[in-house]
This record gives structure tokens, sequence and C-alpha cells, in this order.
């Protein structure tokens, strides 16, 4: 029995000594699925989110806004609320269509996916639904501990034709959870834009998905550009109930400043 | 003095006797020549560019915030924008400053820079039609429609469709051709089907049913196949407006009014107005007759051959600005004028552009005339609002909303890119653009802050902060309730409705903000050194924390071009005098040689060595004299003659160095001066060596070397 003990012992620390086995792209994709699909609602989702960008030398930028979503059909609507002067600008995403609205001028204007929101260091996509497997291209890189969670090390490479901030991901995939902890975005270059760190992911039961909806609790976004910036963002509320049916609309957002 | 007539004597019989002596005075001509012409250019260009930059921007002083962390640089350095703190305290800091002497006036100022998208066309037009359709519904977007009736607010909606369904027509004409040599393959089936939807009556007969819906199917399905937008870096300078055009005097408005007083508004410089602004097309039309009313031809200019492939490649914008009535008008026009039977107008625009030296008096008449009346000139017309977008000093994007009431330039600096490169805008929304955070809103945030009581986590510490031991990562969250209908007060439209249009500023008003940096006009401008010491000196005295530079400091790298040009010309003239030293020596060094036994037989006859000295130095002073003074007078003549001509600045930058369209140089009579003290002191350094070895002659070796 001893020796079985032991014999167990010496497998059990071989293996553990043995490089990590590289996972298939199915295997990965897969896991990103399992991603998109824990935070997607099928139905609306709204959130209270309170943002922080910090900035040597300069004053803080801090902002409260609203996310509006209805992933059935694709459509995120941020809504800003604080302070006074940021008051009910906001941000419409319709089809492949960006657009920026600023009561002060009473404008709307393109924008794109690079453009920063608010003044901060975050990007549409920092917001919206989850598209992972849609967006990207996964390969494997191997398994390393972050802090004491053991990660699954994934590159993501854009998909031809697809339009995104960042063309290149590096995510650190929680293996017990399937959480991401960590996410460095590249450019096409190969340069380190920014390294973000996703500490608490929360789960809410939702009524339209019949499921768990996750969400990130909050995001700590670190400038690899501007090494004294950073970014956080906290999910302050998640409002599941449905939203107006013509919430979606230039109009709709107008509405909110008259 | 007998014995001076005789050594100016004996020195004019020597200079006429040697012609070592001519080549020695041929240096001397050509230094002082070049010293008095170069030398009276670079301080014509000086006094010239002083002109330019000190009219119009600089003023003859520069105040900014001694805490800046860069150097004022009014023309933008190699970096960009220089970093400049904040002044705050402007209205203690002007009271200050005007105690002083000989301060005239203190305007207040900040400049910076912004990106315009235009949008494209048919974002532009759908943007009316959306206003129409608001203004229609009791919502007024777009303050030029307030007034209008119904009924012209219907007809107006009517055109607009009406204009909007013919780019569509043009579109449908675009994606035909691109099916043709694509063969459907890299066509989004959902542009095909969007467009096919739009191209139909049945989506038009319902566009009222849902008016806000349609222009939405529109703008995001429509106007993105439509890639024209145009983005301008607007440099603009925010400052008192009132102030600013009673001190730089050589403004002039061109187009439109002054802003009024007190008001916000924006004048736009008049050059940038015209190149940037201007409907492509007919900017190339301008730029065309210009080169050849300057004598360039299309035939032999590739310039001007580049204009006239671009007029007849890029005739979208026309076509897109028109509805169906226009186009067909258009088409009738110039088949007539081309004498042609060809019904597609991009062609026939094509074929009008096609402009050559013989045809395009003609044709830019026509243009004027016929074609421009049935299009938007310019992209933005005097009246308009203007949408500038700006990054404030904290990074986030601001926008505001100004009247543009006219546009400007500085006599005699319209062409100048430098000087017509900068618009104007009231310091108020300037400050908006900016984004300094006042108290009140400062508070605000960090209220905020206080209620989220986040914490802080620094980059080096986040990976064991947020993952190390402790932390778990996954939570149960509890289903809120978000209830922001009070959060949306309004107060952003209330402001572009009520306050920023309507408001007339007080004095204390505008001039109790921030500002960066301010013009100081003096009443000397001869003291501006003492002046400089001296704001600097009641600065430090009063705690105002600013500095004071002179306009040269303040114009950055360009400021330093003359000074860089004066080095070189320094440099130039102490190569040239150099070597003259060096032929100089060495000539006279032979002289003496081949004088010995002259010398020697003055020594014999009682001349004493001082006499010899002073004999040679007076040789080569009468040289130096005689040739500098012919270099002077040469130069002066051309100098003369270049300020009864005029030199014609050779292209639009070279306006600004030379504050108009000719430079008129100026003989500076410190230049003359200067000129002839380096000869005199060149000849006699030179001229030392070779004179002491003359006054060793002795009257034995004279004698021995006639033997």
């Amino acid at each position: 029995m001893r020796s079985f003990l032991v014999s167990l012992m010496a497998v059990i620390t071989l293996f553990g000594a043995t490089p990590a086995i590289a996972m298939e792209k199915a295997e990965l994709v897969k896991i990103l699925t399992e991603i998109d699909d824990r935070q997607r609602n099928g139905g609306d989702y709204k959130a209270l989110l309170y943002l922080e960008q910090k900035e040597k030398d300069k004053a803080d930028v801090v902002r409260e806004m609203v996310v509006y979503r209805r992933d059935a059909d694709d459509k995120l609507m941020l809504l800003f609320a604080k302070p006074k002067s940021e008051e009910g600008k906001g941000i419409l995403r319709l089809d492949k269509n960006l657009w920026t609205y600023d009561p002060g001028t009473g404008k709307w204007d393109r924008t794109t996916e690079r453009e920063r929101v608010g003044g901060t260091n975050t990007r549409r996509s920092d917001f919206d639904e989850s598209r992972l497997t849609e967006e990207f291209d996964p390969s494997f890189v191997g398994e390393e501990k972050l802090g004491k969670f053991e990660t699954i090390v994934i590159d993501l490479k854009v998909k031809p034709n697809i339009d995104v901030a960042y063309p290149v991901l590096k995510l650190w995939v929680d293996k017990a959870s399937h959480n991401i902890l960590k996410r460095q975005e590249f450019a096409l270059s190969g340069k380190l834009a920014r390294t973000s760190y996703y500490p608490k992911w929360q789960k809410l039961f939702s009524e339209t998905k019949k499921a768990e909806l996750w969400f990130p609790g909050e995001i700590r976004i670190f400038d690899e550009i501007e090494k004294s910036n950073s970014t956080l963002v906290l999910f302050k509320t998640v409002d599941l109930h449905e939203l107006d049916q013509n919430m979606f609309t230039k109009a709709w957002l107008e509405s909110k400043s008259r | 003095m007998s014995r001076l007539t005789m050594l100016l004597q004996i020195a004019w019989r020597n200079l006429l006797a040697s012609p070592v002596n001519l080549i020695i005075g041929g240096l001397i001509l050509a230094g002082t020549f070049l010293f008095v012409v170069v030398g009276g250019l670079l301080d014509s260009l000086n006094d010239s560019m002083a002109r330019s930059v000190i009219g119009s921007v600089a003023g003859h002083i520069q105040i900014y915030s001694s805490k800046s962390k860069d150097e004022l640089s009014l023309f933008g350095g190699m970096g960009g924008d220089p970093d400049l703190s904040a002044v705050t305290e402007f209205p203690r800091i002007k009271e200050a400053l005007e105690q002083v002497e000989n301060v005239k006036e203190v305007v207040p100022m900040g400049s910076s820079g912004a990106l315009i998208t235009a949008g494209n066309i048919v974002d532009v037009t759908l943007e009316r039609l959306r206003n129409l359709f608001k203004a229609r519904d009791g919502q007024l977007d777009d303050p030029r429609l307030k007034g209008l009736s119904r009924e012209e607010l219907d007809t107006r909606i009517a055109s607009t469709r009406r204009h909007v369904r013919q780019m569509i027509k043009v579109l449908e004409a675009d994606q035909k051709k691109a099916l043709a040599i694509l063969k459907n393959q890299a066509i989004d089936p959902d542009v095909v089907a969007s467009l096919a939807k739009v191209s139909q009556d049945a989506f038009w007969d319902d566009f009222d049913k849902d008016a806000m819906g349609s222009l939405e199917f529109l703008e995001n399905k429509i106007a993105p196949q439509v890639t024209d937008a145009q983005m301008m870096f607007l440099r603009y300078l925010g400052t008192d407006l009132d102030r600013f055009q009673t001190s730089f005097d050589r403004m002039q408005i061109i187009d439109g009014t002054p802003v009024p007083k007190g008001q916000r508004g924006f004048l736009l410089a008049k050059l940038f107005y015209e190149d940037q602004m201007k409907l492509k097309n007919a900017r190339r039309l301008d730029k065309l007759r210009d080169a050849k009313a300057n004598g360039r031809l299309i035939a032999k200019d590739d310039e001007l051959k580049r204009f006239v492939k671009e007029n007849r490649s890029q005739t979208r914008d026309i076509v897109l600005q028109m509805d169906d009535l226009k186009t067909a008008e258009a088409t009738k026009k110039l088949q007539t004028f081309l004498a042609s039977t060809e019904p597609d107008l991009t062609t026939l625009l094509s074929t009008f552009f096609d402009t050559t030296d013989e045809n395009l008096e003609a044709r830019h008449q026509y243009f004027y005339k016929e074609l421009a009346p049935m299009v938007e000139l310019y992209k933005v017309r005097v009246g308009d609002t203007l949408t500038i977008k700006a990054f404030t000093r904290g990074g986030a994007i601001q926008a505001v909303n100004v009247r543009v009431y006219g546009t400007f330039s500085f006599t005699g600096l319209e062409k100048s890119p430098l000087a017509g490169g900068t618009s104007l805008m009231d310091l108020m929304s300037f400050r908006d653009l900016y984004g300094y955070l006042t108290a009140d809103k400062a508070e605000e945030l960090k209220q905020l802050q206080r209620d989220t009581g986040a914490k802080t986590v620094s980059r080096e510490s986040a990976e064991d902060a947020l993952f190390g031991e402790g932390n778990t990562i996954v939570a149960e969250a509890t289903a809120g309730i978000i209830d922001e209908e009070n959060s949306f007060t309004g107060v952003g439209r209330r402001l572009r409705e009520d306050d920023l249009v309507k408001r007339v500023y007080t004095d204390s008003e505008i001039n109790g903000g921030v500002i960066l940096n301010a013009a100081v006009m003096v009443k000397d401008p001869t003291k501006l050194t003492e002046t400089i010491a001296e704001i600097n000196r009641v600065s430090q005295e009063k705690n105002l924390s600013i500095k004071a530079v002179s306009w040269q400091q303040a114009s950055g790298i360009l400021g330093q071009i003359i000074t860089f040009f004066r080095g070189v010309l320094f440099l130039a003239v102490l190569f040239i005098f150099g070597i003259a030293m060096v032929i100089i020596n060495n000539a006279m060094m032979m002289a003496t040689m081949q004088r010995t036994q002259t010398i020697g037989t003055m020594r014999a006859i009682g001349a004493q060595r001082s006499l010899i000295l002073t004999m040679v130095l007076t040789e080569s002073v009468v040289l130096g004299v005689l040739f500098g003074g012919v270099g002077i007078l040469l130069g002066s003549g051309v100098m003369a003659w270049l300020h009864e001509r005029g030199i014609p600045a050779p292209n639009d930058v070279a306006y600004f160095f030379f504050s108009g369209p000719k430079l008129l140089p100026q003989l500076s009579s410190g230049n003359l001066v200067i000129a002839l003290i380096i000869i005199l002191l060149v000849t006699l350094i030179s001229t030392l060596f070779p004179a002491l070895i003359a006054t060793r002659v002795s009257p034995l070796r004279a004698m021995q070397s006639d033997e």
C-alpha cells in the first residue's frame, strides 16, 4: 500500500512538472464561447458604471455612465449621467455605425472603435457584450500562475474585415472558473497598448436568459503607452428589466437632454 | 601734417605700383560688399518678420505662466503645442502690468487646435433633413430655421428629400460600376439590399409615417457607403476679440462682420477658409487663374497639370450636392456651353474642368456665374454655426458650437499660411474647450469619488493586490434597479439654446477666467528689453507667477531663423576676412621684401623705425579704406536698387518673412560703420607683422643686397 502511494505521488509530481499540454483550437473556442455566452443576456441589460481616469500631473477624470444593451439585436448605448458637464452625452452603436452625441452642440458624429470613451482609456468594446469567438481566432500560449490563480494564456488575432479597437489580444483565463483575469491588447505592430485586470466577476440570474448572466464587477486598465495613466471601471448596479422599445435610437438619446 | 601728407603720397604711389595690392583690395571689396548687402538684407528681413509676428499674433511682448513646463512657442514647436500652465489671475496681472510705464495694452489669449470632421455629404444632407423635420415638429435644433412657417419647412423638406434621392441615384450608378468590376465578390449583400430598398418609391411614399426611423435607416445603411468625409485641422486663438482687433491694427474683416462686443463667436482666417473650406474644384480653378496671372502655364507646369487632372476626376462633391432639378439644369447648361449631347453630368463636368491656358479664363468665369450658384461653395458659411471638438487639458473631448461671424486677414499677409492659418475665437468658448477645472467642478468630481470610495491599486502591486492570497474572483450579485430618469436635467441643451447663443459677457467675465498667455503692446518698441525686465521684476515683486518674453523668443523656432542666418553671415564674413588676412599678410611680406632696398635707403638717409612702421600701416589703411569704401558704395548702391525695385516673395511662406508680397530692403547705417571697423581691423592686423619686419631692415643690408 505504502509503495503504491509513493508511486502515485511520483506520478502526480511527474505530471505536475510536465509542461502544459497544448490545447487544441477547438478547446480554446469552447472556452471563449463559454466566456461570451456567460456575459450575453439575450434580453435587455442596463448597468450603472463609475469611471475614473488617473493621469500624471492632471486632475482625475471622473464619470458616471449608464450602459444599455439589447443583446438580441446587438444594440448598445452609453449615456453619461455625471458630472453635470457630461450629462446627456452619449454613444450609440447601430449596426456597424458608432455615433456620439453631445447635447451641448446638438450634433451627432460618427466615431470609431479606437476612440476613447469619456476621456478615459476605455473603448466601446469594454462595455459591450463579449464577442470573442465572433471577432477573433485563438491560439494556445501556455499556462501561467497569476497571483494564486492558475490560468490558461491564449493569444487572439482579429478575423478579417472586422473592426475592433485592438487587433491582437492576450488573455489570462482562470482555469477553474473560466473567467478572464487579465487581458493585454496590442496594436497590429505588436506594440502593447493596454493591460487590464478583471479581479471580480459577478453573476446574476436573468429571467430572459433563464440562466446566469456574468459581468465584471471591476476593470482596472493600465496604459502601456503612457505608463503613469490608469483607469478604473466599477459596475455599481446591473438592472435586467426590459428597456423602452425605442431606446436604441437617436431620437431617444436626444430626448434625455430635453 | 606734412609728414602725414608725405606718408599718404607714398602710400598712394605704392598702392598703384604693385598688382598684389589689387588682389588684396579685391578681397576687401568683396568682403565689405557681402557684409553690407547680406547684413542689410537680414536686418530688413528681421524688421519685416518682426512686423509680421508683432502685428499678427504676438504683440511686442508675451507673458505666460512661469510654472509652465515648456517655453511659449506661438507658432508651435517640434512636438506640437507647448505645455503651458493656465494663468488664473489675469485681472490682477493686467492691473499690475498696466502700471508699467511703457505698457500700452494687455490682450489675453490662448491657442489650441481641433480636428473638425465635416461628415460625408450624405450625413450632412440627412442631418439637414432631420433638423427640418424636428423644426416642423416644434423641436428646433438649427437656429437658421427659426421663424420659418410650416409651409416653408415642408417645401424645404421636399427639396432636401429630392436631393437625397438624387444622391441615391448617384450611389446606385457607382454600385453598378463596382458590381461590374468586382463581379459581386467584394460587396456586402446587406449594402446592396439597403440601396435597393431606398431606391424604391415605396420607401419614400412611407417616409413621413416614421420620418425619424426612415432617417436612421438612411444614416446607418446608406451614408456609410460614401466615404468622402473630410477632416480639417483648425488652429484657433481664443482672445478678447474687441481688444485684439484694436491692438492688432493690421487685422481686417474680409467677409461678414466682427463678433458683436461681449458675445461668443468665431472669425475664420480667410486663407484657411479658402484653402480648407471651399469646394476643392473651385479652389483649384482659383489657383490655376492666379498661377496664370503670375506667368505660369498649364502646358508647362506639372503642378498646374495636376490641378487640372484632380479637377477632372474629383467631381463628386459637385454632383452629390445637386438634387434632380439642379442636376437637370446643370446638365443642360453644360451641354450648351460645351456643345455636347452627353447626358451624364459627371462626364460633362470632367470635360468642363479640362482647362487649358486658352480656355481657363472663360471657364473660370462660367463656373462662378452659372454653376457655383447651384452648389455650396463653402462647407461653412458666414452666419453658420461651427461645431469645434477638441481635447481638453484632461484628455476628454469637449465640443462647442460657435457662430461664424466672418473671415479676416492681416494686411500684407493675406497669402501667408503662417499668419492666415490661425482663426479667432472668443475667450469663453476657448475656455470651454480648454476644460479648465473650476473649483465647483473639481468639488463635484471629488464628491463623486468620495461617494464611490474606490481603492487605488498601483501598477506594480496590481497582480498581488488583486489576485494574491485572500482574493476570490466569483461573487453572487443582487439584481438592482437603476432609476436614471432624474439624472438627466437637460443642462447641456439649455446651455446651447439659452446661455451660449444669446449671452453678452461683461469685460470682467471675459477677463476673469483662465488664459494661457497674453500679448503686451508697448508705447515705445525701442525700450523692449527694459520693459521685459520691468515686467519680470513686477511679477516677482507682486508674486504674479508670470514670465515675460520678447516677440522673437515667443515665436519659437521661427523667431530664431533670423538669428541663425545672422550667425551664418557672421561665419561667412569671418571666413572671408580670415582668408583675406592670411593673403594680405603674405602679400605684404612679399611687398616688404621687394622693398628692402628702398626701406634700407630710407633708413640710411635718416628715417626712423617709427616712420617705416607708420608708412607701411598707412599704406594698408589707405588700401583698406579705398577698396572697402568702394565695397560699401557698391553694396549701398545694390541695396538702394533693391529698395527701389523690391524683392518679390518667391512663395506664400515667404510672405510672412517679407511682411507682404515684396521685401523692401533698407540700408542700415550700423552695418556700414561695422563694415568700416572690420576693414580697418583686418588690414591693420594683417599688416602689423610685415610692418615690424620692415622696421628691422638695416641700411647695411640694403646696400649688400644691391651688390
